[in-house]
């Protein structure tokens, strides 16, 4: 009986060792490829700071209205320096996945096959909506300038609701690129985006109506200077 | 030599069937049927009265016109010579319609011009709208002869204009370009122009046809590549300009936007020539000048000032980062005053400009909306300059215009120590 428990404790403590000697070649390899990840990161960061100098990557931030959108959230750091830190923790979660799937754990390896497989649309819904932002942003601007220079009423209003309605448009996009609660995402944006039309269109039938009407005029109409009232040729 | 020549088969094989000429006129013309006939005739009558014994060229280069414009020009013809000349002209003038190749515009047609002049080994040339209905044949003479007989290679025209007409030649175009580049070319935007065979070569050389020049800004693009490549440079009274009115749906923010483009876009490419540039010289000029009867021009002040202070409460998200502080505070208390009492001062208004063209040249905005918000600012200063000269006669307006002048060349050293910076 004795002998038994004790070849038993032995034969435990045996296949204990044998897991661990088993896990150890892994667990080395995944704390090398985390500090390999690492001096990766900081080198993608320091070349991506860089590059993104040399392209001047902040006055296109500037330019595009981004630098004071990130000011107005009060982040102080540059769109270069925010970018390059956003590639070095891309970096530092790839190898971690990798050093994860050196530890040849099943469930590990599972999620990060659907970490993996989910990760395209992941970044193409960020694209959809920096691009969506971007777009919204210069939109909005030309509508805004259009508006001023056309002595329209409520010229930020305009703007505003440009860019209300891309951001929709966008945010929407991305969540059914993400595949996040796709149907209600769906159903959600052309009740939303059906409500604006309509309460647009029934904002200008009862309040723009001399507009309209003056916007017709000046359009079938456009030899009656009368409706501006210049006759400057200006060139 | 840029190989892209823009001479279609037909039209080679014509110039080379007429052989050399002296003089070249050239009518860049789309859809102007109604008006084309008038200046064919002009030209016709020009090149019968004060080049008889010249060998002369009419080229029309058209665009595309739908409306019969190239009829009206090979049907135009004056009947009755002895109307105008004691004799019939001695030689015939030889006339080609020909469709431009390249880009639609009005850049394109005139590299047709270049391209035949060079062809033809025209001597001197001379470019007129098509839309002209004052021309008279005297033009012709004016535009040409300084180029054949002093030996000039520009002539940019001078006009009698109404007081409120040609409001951003006065504000920007003129005083700006004279300022840059020291020369005092009066309408440097004008459309009509003479110019040298040796003139047209040069133009022919430079790599711009395919850019937005052979659209739009034609006319400052010739003006300013004469000036910067040392050619001699004169201007010719040609007495009033009255044009087929322009079609009001053009939309000024994007005439704005296109005119004062090419010249910040022309003063990125001569940055060089006009940083050493200080003050401004006259340019020699021909033609006898005489007082003309000009139509009345409306203004709408209320609308222009409405505008301005539209544009200091919506856009000044936008103007805060292409104008100066101290700028942009001006700006906003000038809003404060309406009605008859509002003013847009000249020193504030040529930083705005120098504010816009360093903006421009740093890319702050996207050009397009950078241009666009410079119109409520320069409807402000026109509303300014109408109240200001609103007693005035034309004698009165040219000094204000000349203070203008004066101020864009007081403040250039604004603009230089900015440039770089």
């Amino acid at each position: 009986m004795d002998g038994s428990f004790a070849d038993r404790l032995l034969g435990a403590l045996e296949a204990f060792f044998e897991g661990v000697v088993r896990f150890l070649p892994g667990l080395l390899a995944a704390l090398l490829i985390l500090v390999l990840g690492a001096l990766v990161g900081w080198a993608v960061k320091a070349m991506a700071r860089r590059l993104l100098g040399v392209a001047r990557f902040d006055r296109f931030c500037d330019s595009a209205g981004f630098s004071s959108i990130l000011t107005r959230a009060d982040v102080r750091a540059k769109p270069s320096a925010l970018l390059a830190s956003l590639l070095f923790w891309l970096v530092i979660a790839s190898f971690l996945m990798a050093a994860a799937s050196a530890l040849r754990v099943d469930v590990i390896n599972q999620l990060i096959a659907a970490f993996f497989l989910y990760l395209p649309r992941l970044i193409s819904a960020l694209g959809i909506l920096l691009v969506g932002f971007l777009l919204g942003n210069f939109v909005s601007r030309a509508a805004l300038l259009a508006a001023v220079n056309a002595n329209a009423p409520s010229p930020r209003a305009i703007g505003l609701v440009v860019k209300f309605l891309i951001a929709i448009l966008s945010f929407a996009m991305a969540l059914e690129q993400a595949e996040i609660a796709r149907s209600i995402v769906i159903a959600a944006f052309i009740i939303l985006f059906g409500a604006v039309m309509l309460a647009l269109a029934l904002a200008f039938g009862l309040g723009g109506r001399d507009v309209a009407r003056h916007a017709l005029e000046r359009h079938f109409l456009k030899g009656d200077a009368g409706a501006v009232g210049d006759d400057l040729t200006h060139v | 030599m840029n190989d892209a020549a823009p001479l279609l088969e037909p039209l080679r094989a014509r110039l080379a069937e007429i052989g050399e000429v002296d003089v070249l006129v050239g009518i860049p013309s789309y859809n102007n049927a109604a008006t084309i006939g008038h200046v064919v005739r002009a030209v016709q009558a020009g090149f019968a009265k004060y080049f008889p014994d010249q060998r002369t060229l009419l080229l029309n280069s058209d665009g595309g016109s739908s409306d019969g414009t190239p009829d009206v020009v090979q049907n135009a013809s004056i009947s009755d010579f002895q109307t105008l000349l004691a004799a019939h002209p001695p030689r015939a003038v030889h006339r080609i319609v020909t469709p431009y190749h390249g880009i639609p515009g009005k850049g394109s047609a005139v590299r047709t011009v270049f391209a035949a002049a060079r062809e033809a080994k025209a001597r001197a040339c001379a470019i007129v709208d098509a839309d002209l209905r004052s021309i008279t044949p005297e033009w012709i003479d004016l535009l040409v002869s300084p180029v054949l007989r002093q030996d000039y290679d520009f002539v940019a025209p001078l006009y009698h204009r109404h007081k409120y007409d040609g409001t951003i030649t006065n504000s920007i175009v003129y005083p700006l370009t004279r300022a840059l580049y020291g020369r005092r070319v009066r309408q440097p935007i004008g459309g009509e122009f003479g110019f040298s065979g040796r003139l047209a070569e040069a133009y022919l050389e430079q790599p711009v046809w395919e850019s937005e020049v052979a659209r739009f800004g034609i006319d400052i693009w010739m003006t300013t590549t004469a000036i910067t490549g040392s050619f001699r440079v004169c201007q010719a009274f040609l007495g009033a300009k009255i044009h087929d009115a322009k079609d009001p749906g053009v939309d000024l923010a994007a005439m704005l936007t296109q005119v004062v483009g090419a010249v910040f876009a022309l003063m990125e490419t001569h940055a060089g020539s006009w940083r050493d540039v200080s003050g401004s010289i006259p340019v020699p000029e021909f033609g006898f000048e005489y007082t003309v009867g000009l139509e009345p021009v409306r203004v709408n002040v209320e609308r222009m000032v409405g505008i301005f202070a539209s544009g200091v409460q919506e856009l000044a998200e936008i103007w805060e980062r292409v104008l100066d502080p101290e700028t942009m505070a001006q700006v906003r208390a000038l809003a404060a005053v309406s009605g008859d009492a509002f003013r847009f001062p000249v020193g504030v208004w040529v930083r705005a400009v120098y504010d816009f063209a360093l903006a421009h040249h740093r890319r702050a905005i996207n050009r397009e909306h950078l241009l666009k918000s410079l119109t409520p600012l320069y409807l402000g200063r026109t509303a300014s300059f109408v109240l200001e000269t609103a007693g005035s006669d034309a004698n009165d307006v040219e000094e204000a215009i000349e203070a203008v002048c004066l101020e864009y060349e007081r403040m250039k050293p604004y603009l230089i120590e900015r440039w770089e910076v």
